[in-house]
Parts: structure tokens; sequence; C-alpha cells
């Protein structure tokens, strides 16, 4: 530690600009990740509200709920207990005269169930007839106001805002919530089907039905349009961010090790022993990588602060503590790159 | 007492054609109270003679015996505690760390030896003697070469080691600070009881040895 910080503070310009590089590197790794963190909870908020653990689908939906259609029949023979529901999804586009238009996502629910019964309203009530709609919070942002009346696609019917929910988000669309029965109207489907899935809290739910199957959620949401190929692509930046910061911490480590060869040389003619000097060079590489790391989290802090509310970003800390620690383990490996040098050093080379 | 041995040390380098015999059937002693010359001009052999006997490397035959311990016994470890503990090496080199001040370089010395170390009023009074104790908060590229050299004795003698081996320790030095340090060399061995072995082509300092060798094409004989 004494070599180590010594040399720091004796070599402020080569240092710092290790340093910087890893704060660099650490910052647009803990941007990407919250990113990606952003981005994965808006496919899945209202999913993680529901707190649910299964999806009663059609077996031929190919696991996407708008493709699963139920029937009456299969939906009168569903269990329909205190942690069940039924759900009809369908795509809207929401539209006020004077307002910019919103995709977004109806789900309609029935007022005796779970999801319209635990429904944290922020602003506003739960809907309470068929005309009315709870929104998600960023309608709001967006200048819609409670009390409005609104038009979902091209139909001639108006439904009113008479509150908003916070994290009403699926698949990165903002949900509409309504009566079940306002789903029928707004789907215009053949009047025999009467909803797309039924969720559940239950972890063993039993369907007796042969056309439908409960799927764990887990599966649910992995198969969401488009989620795993978006989260994915970001787990490989992330995952060749850290390769790359491995290999360019080890060659920094292994350039500055080496310039240092001759002094490790003459320490160890003295003495000194090799353990002592790998301890140093990993301690020095750690101080190196924490300080940038630290650096790193605090530019992303002060970035949190004043990044738009419109860019999808979730600073998790748990995920981005895990994110320090990946780069600490990856800078340590680094640091042990060159210590097969160390401990190789021939003092006889600098004396002779 | 005699500190250091050399035993028909031979040493050998590459095979074939490109062999080459750097020691050749060498003995030697340098007992506790004397300082020993090996003078010898470049490529003589006088590194290699250095580096067996300060235990660095491992002769092609031949014994070599520090306080009657023979090094072919010792691990690899054991060597570096001896070295640590009983051999101190003045290089050409200067031995210094390039980012520790002056103080701090006898403070490394205090991480890895914890103790037999030299107290704080007699490194004070050898810094004197060297003329560098108003230098203690300078780096090594703050200091003239003359400078450097008397830091890396210092640096050799803190440990209070029982041998000290010194290569070329005055190449950077003009001719009074030859006479200090030769003075100061002949002063350690004979009032502190150290064994002194000092190679170099430098012939101002055979004034102040007890013993001379002449080292030549990896032969050694006494001179004096």
């Amino acid at each position: 530690m004494f070599l180590a910080l010594k040399e720091i503070k004796h070599e402020k310009l080569r240092y710092g600009l290790v340093i910087s590089m890893v704060v660099l590197i650490s910052y647009l790794i803990f941007i990407l990740t919250s990113l990606a963190q952003g981005l994965g909870s808006q496919n899945t908020a209202a999913i993680d509200t529901w707190n649910i653990k299964q999806v009663v689908l059609n077996k031929d939906s190919d696991i996407n709920m708008r493709q699963s259609f139920l029937t009456t029949q299969q939906v009168d023979q569903l269990h329909q207990g205190k942690n069940d529901a039924v759900i009809g999804q369908a795509a809207v586009v929401a539209k006020h005269s004077d307002l910019p238009q919103i995709s977004a996502t109806f789900i309609g629910i029935k007022p005796t169930q779970f999801i319209y019964k635990d429904m944290k309203v922020i602003k506003g009530h739960k809907p309470l007839t068929d005309r009315q709609l709870v929104v998600d919070s960023s309608f709001e942002t967006k200048r819609y106001k409670l009390g409005q009346w609104i038009k979902l696609n091209s139909l001639n019917q108006k439904y009113q805002i008479v509150g908003f929910v916070k994290n009403a988000k699926i698949n990165i669309s903002p949900i509409a919530y309504g009566r079940l029965s306002a789903w029928k109207t707004i789907s215009n489907l053949n009047p025999n089907l009467a909803a797309n899935a039924l969720v559940t809290r239950s972890k063993h739910y039993k369907v007796t039905d042969n056309n439908l199957k409960a799927y764990s959620v887990s599966t649910f949401i992995n198969n969401l349009p488009g989620y795993t190929a978006q989260n994915m692509t970001f787990e490989f930046m992330i995952g060749f961010l850290m390769v790359i910061s491995l290999i360019v911490i080890a060659i920094f480590l292994y350039i500055i090790t080496n310039q240092k060869l001759p002094n490790y040389a003459v320490l160890r003619a003295q003495g000194v022993p090799a353990k002592t000097l790998v301890i140093s060079t990993i301690m020095q590489s750690l101080i190196l990588v924490v300080s940038g790391i630290l650096i790193g989290a605090l530019l992303t802090w002060l970035t949190s602060l004043v990044i738009p509310a419109a860019v999808p970003m979730t600073f998790n800390v748990p995920v981005l503590s895990a994110v320090a620690a990946g780069l600490v383990l990856t800078s340590i490996i680094g640091a042990i790159l060159p210590v097969r040098t160390i401990m190789k050093i021939d003092p006889v080379k600098v004396i002779g | 007492m005699t500190a250091l041995t050399l035993n028909h040390v031979n040493k050998t380098f590459g095979k074939g054609i490109a062999k080459v015999e750097a020691l050749k059937d060498v003995n030697f002693s340098a007992d506790q109270g004397e300082m020993t010359l090996i003078l010898g001009p470049s490529g003589s052999g006088k590194s290699t003679f250095l580096t067996i006997a300060g235990s660095l490397q491992t002769p092609t035959d031949g014994e070599v015996l520090i306080n009657g311990d023979d090094l072919r016994h010792l691990s690899a470890k054991k060597r570096e505690q001896l070295r640590l503990n009983h051999l101190g090496f003045v290089l050409q080199s200067y031995n210094l760390v390039p980012y520790l001040t002056v103080k701090e370089q006898f403070k490394l010395v205090d991480k890895v030896k914890k103790s037999g170390n030299l107290s704080a009023s007699q490194l004070d009074d050898l810094l004197k003697l060297l003329g560098i104790d108003q230098l203690v908060n300078k780096y090594p590229d703050q200091l003239s070469g003359g400078q450097n050299q008397r830091v890396a004795i210092a640096r050799a003698l803190y440990p209070n080691p029982e041998i000290i081996l010194a290569d070329e320790p005055t190449a950077a030095l003009d001719s009074a600070h030859v006479e200090e340090v030769g003075k100061l060399f002949a002063q350690l061995a004979h009032t502190q009881n150290k064994a002194v072995v000092v190679v170099t082509h430098d012939l101002r300092l055979k004034d102040y040895a007890d013993k001379i060798f002449n080292i030549t094409d990896g032969v050694i004989s006494q001179e004096k």
C-alpha cells in the first residue's frame, strides 16, 4: 500500500490519466445499464405492479397476449378466485383535438378482481362506468387532464379520464385501464370472445382446458415483442465493454509494471519479497479502479438529476453496485496478469 | 571472522562456441573488519563475481558461504531473507525508488525489515557523515549523481548488514566524494566490524583497502 500510494501521489499525471480512463468506462457502463434497466422496466412496469406469477393464454397464441383469445365458455370454466383476474388487451390511439395523439394499450379489467382492487390511483378515482378510464401518468406529462373526454382509435364513442396511475406501462406503451366490457367494444370482436388472458398470483394455477396453457410470468415477459432482443443487445454491449475495459486496464498495468521492472529488480536484489511488490501492484490497481468507479458513479448520479423524464433510465443502486463490483473484479484480473513478470524479475539483469 | 567465502567457484554462460567462462576457479574470502577491493576492467567478471557473492545467481560449480551458510542448501526464500538481513548492496544504478523521497527510502526498508535497522540518531549521523542530511525531503530526480550515490550508500547501510557489496560505487562521484566514500567504507569496516567488498575499476579507492584483488578474464588474484 505504501509503495502504491506514494507512486500515485508522485506520478499524478500518469495515474490521473489511468483514473480518467476508468471514469469514462465506468460512466458509460453505468449509463448503459441504467438505460437497459429503464427500457426493461417500461416493458414490464404494469406486470410488476400486478405481482402475478402465471398467465393463462390460448395455446396457439405464441405466448403473446394480443394473439390469445379466450371464449366466454373458456373464461366461465376458469377458476377466478381473489388472486386471479381476466383481462383484455387492445392497441389504441388516444386522441383529443387540442393534444398530441398517444399510442397506448387498453387493458380491460373487472372491478371485482385484484388488478382493479389493488390499483393505486395517484390522482382522481378508479373507473366506475364503462366510459371511464384510469391512464398512465405519462398522459399527464402530455397535457391530458382529469375529466377530459378522449377518443380511442376511430370509434365515435368518447371515454373520460378519471384517474392517473404510476408505472402503468407494458411493452413500452402507456396503459389506459377501463372496464372489460369496454374492451369488447373497443376491440370489436366476435361477441363469443370474453378476454385475452387470465393473470394469477398463484404459482400453480390449474388449467383443465386443453386449448389453454398457464405460463410462468418470466416466460410471458421474455416473449413480450422485442423484449428479449432489446435486453440481449444491452447485455452484450455491457459484457463487451467489461471485456474491453479488462483488456485496456490489463494493457495499462502491464506497460506501467514493465516500466517499473528495473526498480523492482533492485528492490528484489535488496531482499524485498516478490509478494510485497505483487500486493503493491494489485493494491495500486484497486486504488485506481475504485477511485475511477466512485467518480463515474458521482457523474452518473449528477446525470440522473438532469436527465429529461422522457429518457427511459432507471438508476437501480443494487444493479449498479453489482456492475461496479464486476469492474473491480476485472481490474483485479487485469492486475494479476503482470504478476508473473514481477515474480520472474531477475535482479542480475539490472546489476550485470 | 570470515563473512564471505568463495571456494573453487566457476561460472559458465552459453554452450558450444557461444560458451563464456565468466569466473574460473575463484577462491576468495572477505573478513569482518576489513575493506576488500576487487579491481578489474569492464568484462573481467566483476559483476558476475558480485552477483554470485550476493546470492543473486548460483555458480556453475563451487561453493559460496555467507556467515558459514552454504548457499547451495538455501531455498530461494531463505536467500531472499539473507539478502534482506545480512547483505547491503550499493549498486551502480543507485538502487533508489524514484517516487520516494530520501526519507521515504528508509521508511520502505522499515516496512519490509521491521527490526535491526539503524536508530533514528544513527541514521542522522550517517546522513550528516555523507553530507546528505539536508536532502531528506528531495526525490532522486532532484539530486545530482553524486548525491544519489551517497543516498544509495546510506540506503544500503540502513538495515545494518554485516556484509556490504558495492558495485562501482564511485562511478558518478568527483574526486572529493570518492575520497569521502573510500574513507566511509574503510571506517564502516574498521569501526563497525563490517565486511566491505567493493568491485571497481577506480584505482583511487586503493588507498583505503585492507585487501586488494585483481580480476582479469574471470581469474582472480590477490595483490595486497
